[in-house]
């Protein structure tokens, strides 16, 4: 089955918001850099933006943007985080943990749970529609993918599908024990609208989630013989983890652009459906090994 | 094609077990009473009286995690007993959860505040993925690993996952469910939100204050026909529907004609082809906050009429489990068919005087029960409903 993409938009360290193809702008991050962020002020109310931290407002902001570009009333909501609304979570810490009084104020704590991010799209949106929220390290986005992919096979017309995740300082104290320090870490997040109507001429083909407990070449080359393909049809794989042997046309290790936040996957496939596009490509192949255990398999086709 | 239910395990407040738990319910006795730590000692709340040491040895468990792990193992391994794992049968686990690892970083954030030693490697079990990873290794699956997070509706929602994952056929068989451990910051939060009874919870009752929070885990076994006829499980149970929707209403709030809650129900019985009148049976979300039981009430009357079914909300016995209550509710609904009875809604006197709807409030024993439909309602206004079925 085909997931055809109607619309993609990214808030990333890149230039990449609002730009019709994003490799007119991609570079692999260099020393300085930070979020590039949209005027939110054109997106969110100064009353709401005050309180909105950066993940909640780039999910907002992104949700906005997309719905605007489509005709269709978007009919289902699937967004992945790998850490959810960090900066909320962080800050509600640290007014339990030093508190003086008993009375405390909610906003940081309202504002923590993952689903915050789909949620205050649904309430900025006025949008009742199905609303979920996946959160699997870092194979977030492909969950939230697969949902989206369920929604579409339902007959779902507009689904809304990506995911977002924010740094916070501390994550650079858990580096490099828990968190890698090969990469820069990054804020970022990706929207998608799938549906058959009114479509890009991407769809994503597939997507599969593995535990790697075989060697990565195997698992990959299954995979593409299950869509009835091999490497060599693979016109450029976008990979971060692991380096694969396989004869691809091309490839790009795409965390040298996304820097790392662990749902950086759904930026690579926002990247592979421009490239496919700016190319004039067929197949594009996104292989997120971030972490190690695991590996996504995200197949994309220009038709 | 039917999603049938071959397996369940529950830990709570009430119980280490579902027949634990069964019996808890008959005897109409609580879990919720004056907390056990530093955290919960000055308030009401359904604690599981085992330490961490104290799951692991009482579930023979062999992977360590976080308490919310821990008793996600303890749930899902009853569930899963006796169901083996096999090539022939693609397994996955879908395990709903709101906090995560929080009851591990919470305390070592703390250090870190105090400048006292900070273990910065006890955050690896932080990730709420990583509490089902955890959970999956202890299972021995490994097929398909999700976490669904939204708030209060995660297990609901990784119930309805699992049910879309087996209809799809990307998965034969699937663990679902959510767990969720008492932590000093869930505990703060809804106290900030004011919406925290200090005394005994009382769903639908017009002088209802707030919520008790409780601890623990509830899952189930999902199984296609063809599943089963490889594994051989029976079946005790059918999830007949499923349904999520937006309130999109207030991050918090429900919104007062439940019209997030209304479509969630509606869409959820068109999903198993019933009609109102075919429930026998409402397992509520009911957490006794002002709020939310004047919003479900009345959707329920929006969607049943005058009359609804018999309803009552279990969280006057478990306190509100959290991203585990959709599963324990599971459990509860499953208990009801199986066993022709109604549970009732403790420590309920009087109707809101808005809706004036009663709750099944004894024991109701040799009933004919065939769907029960049970809700859970999460932050961010995420409805969602499912529908469990007697087998036919």
């Amino acid at each position: 089955m085909k997931y055809f993409i109607k619309t993609a938009a990214s808030i990333t360290h890149q230039n990449s918001f609002d730009q019709e193809n994003l490799w007119k702008n991609l570079t692999p991050l260099s020393e300085e850099h930070s979020l590039q962020a949209p005027d939110y002020k054109v997106y969110i109310s100064p009353a709401s933006l005050r309180r909105l931290s950066p993940v909640l407002r780039m999910g907002i902001a992104l949700a906005k943007q997309c719905q605007a570009r489509i005709k269709e009333e978007i009919d289902a909501i699937s967004v992945g985080t790998a850490l959810g609304c960090l900066a909320d979570t962080e800050k509600f810490l640290v007014n339990i943990l030093t508190a003086t009084s008993d009375t405390l104020s909610p906003t940081a704590f309202i504002q923590s749970t993952h689903n915050t991010i789909a949620g205050q799209i649904s309430l900025e949106l006025g949008n009742h529609s199905y609303n979920m929220t996946h959160t699997q390290n870092a194979l977030s986005f492909e969950m939230a993918l697969i949902d989206a992919m369920l929604c579409y096979g339902d007959g779902k017309q507009a689904t809304l599908v990506g995911a977002a995740d924010e740094a916070i300082e501390f994550l650079k104290i858990l580096q490099p024990f828990v968190i890698q320090d090969q990469f820069p870490l990054t804020s970022g997040a990706t929207l998608f609208v799938l549906g058959e109507k009114e479509h890009t001429g991407v769809c994503f083909v597939d997507c599969a989630l593995m535990l790697q407990n075989e060697n990565m070449e195997d698992i990959i080359f299954r995979f593409l013989q299950k869509n009835q393909l091999s490497d060599h049809d693979i016109d450029c794989a976008f990979y971060a983890g692991i380096k694969t042997t396989l004869n691809f046309r091309e490839s790009i290790e795409f965390l040298q652009y996304t820097g790392l936040y662990y749902s950086a996957s759904a930026f690579a496939t926002h990247m592979a459906h421009d490239w496919l596009i700016k190319q004039g490509k067929k197949y594009a192949l996104v292989i997120n090994n971030v972490c190690g255990n695991q590996v996504g398999l995200t197949l994309l086709a220009r038709e | 094609m039917n999603v049938y239910v071959t397996g369940c395990g529950v830990v709570s407040s009430i119980g280490l077990n579902v027949d634990e738990m069964y019996r808890a319910l008959l005897a109409q006795k609580t879990g919720i009473k004056q907390g056990l730590n530093d955290f919960s000692t000055r308030f009401k709340v359904g604690e599981i009286d085992l330490t961490n040491q104290g799951l692991i040895d009482r579930f023979h468990l062999r992977t360590n995690g976080s308490r919310t792990s821990l008793l996600g193992m303890a749930a899902a391994k009853e569930a899963f007993d006796g169901h083996l794992l096999s090539n022939e049968i693609k397994t996955g686990l879908i395990s709903g959860t709101s906090v995560g690892g929080m009851d591990v970083s919470e305390k070592e954030y703390h250090n870190f505040l105090k400048r006292e030693k900070h273990d910065v490697s006890k955050y690896k079990d932080h990730p709420s993925g990583t509490t089902t990873e955890q959970i999956a290794m202890e299972l021995g699956i490994n097929d398909f690993v999700n976490t669904i997070s939204t708030a209060c509706s995660s297990a609901a929602n990784a119930i309805m996952m699992g049910a879309r994952m087996l209809k799809s056929g990307r998965l034969d068989r699937v663990v679902v469910g959510g767990t969720d451990s008492l932590t000093k910051f869930t505990i703060s939060g809804f106290r900030s939100l004011m919406i925290f009874d200090e005394e005994w919870c009382r769903p639908f009752d017009e002088t209802r204050k707030g919520l008790n929070l409780g601890e623990g885990a509830g899952f189930i076994v999902l199984e296609t026909e063809r599943s089963m006829q490889i594994s051989g499980s029976s079946p005790m149970a059918r999830l007949t529907g499923w349904s999520n929707a937006s309130d999109a209403y207030h991050q918090t709030a429900s919104s007062p004609d439940g019209a997030g809650a209304v479509l969630s129900m509606k869409q959820a019985l068109a999903v198993a082809g019933l009609e109102p009148n075919q429930i026998d049976y409402i397992n509520a979300h009911g957490t006794a906050t002002p709020n939310n039981d004047l919003s479900e009430s009345t959707a329920i009357k929006r969607i049943f009429g005058e009359t609804p079914p018999p309803f009552s909300s279990t969280k006057s016995y478990t306190g509100h489990t959290l991203a585990a209550s959709g599963g324990i509710e599971a459990v509860i609904a499953i208990l009801s068919l199986q066993n022709g009875v109604l549970f009732p809604n403790l420590n309920h006197q009087t109707p809101i005087a808005e809706t004036g709807l009663i709750p099944v409030k004894n024991v109701v024993l040799g009933q004919s029960i065939k769907h029960v439909l049970s809700n859970s309602f999460g932050f961010g206004g995420n409805n969602s409903t499912i529908i469990l079925s007697a087998v036919e």
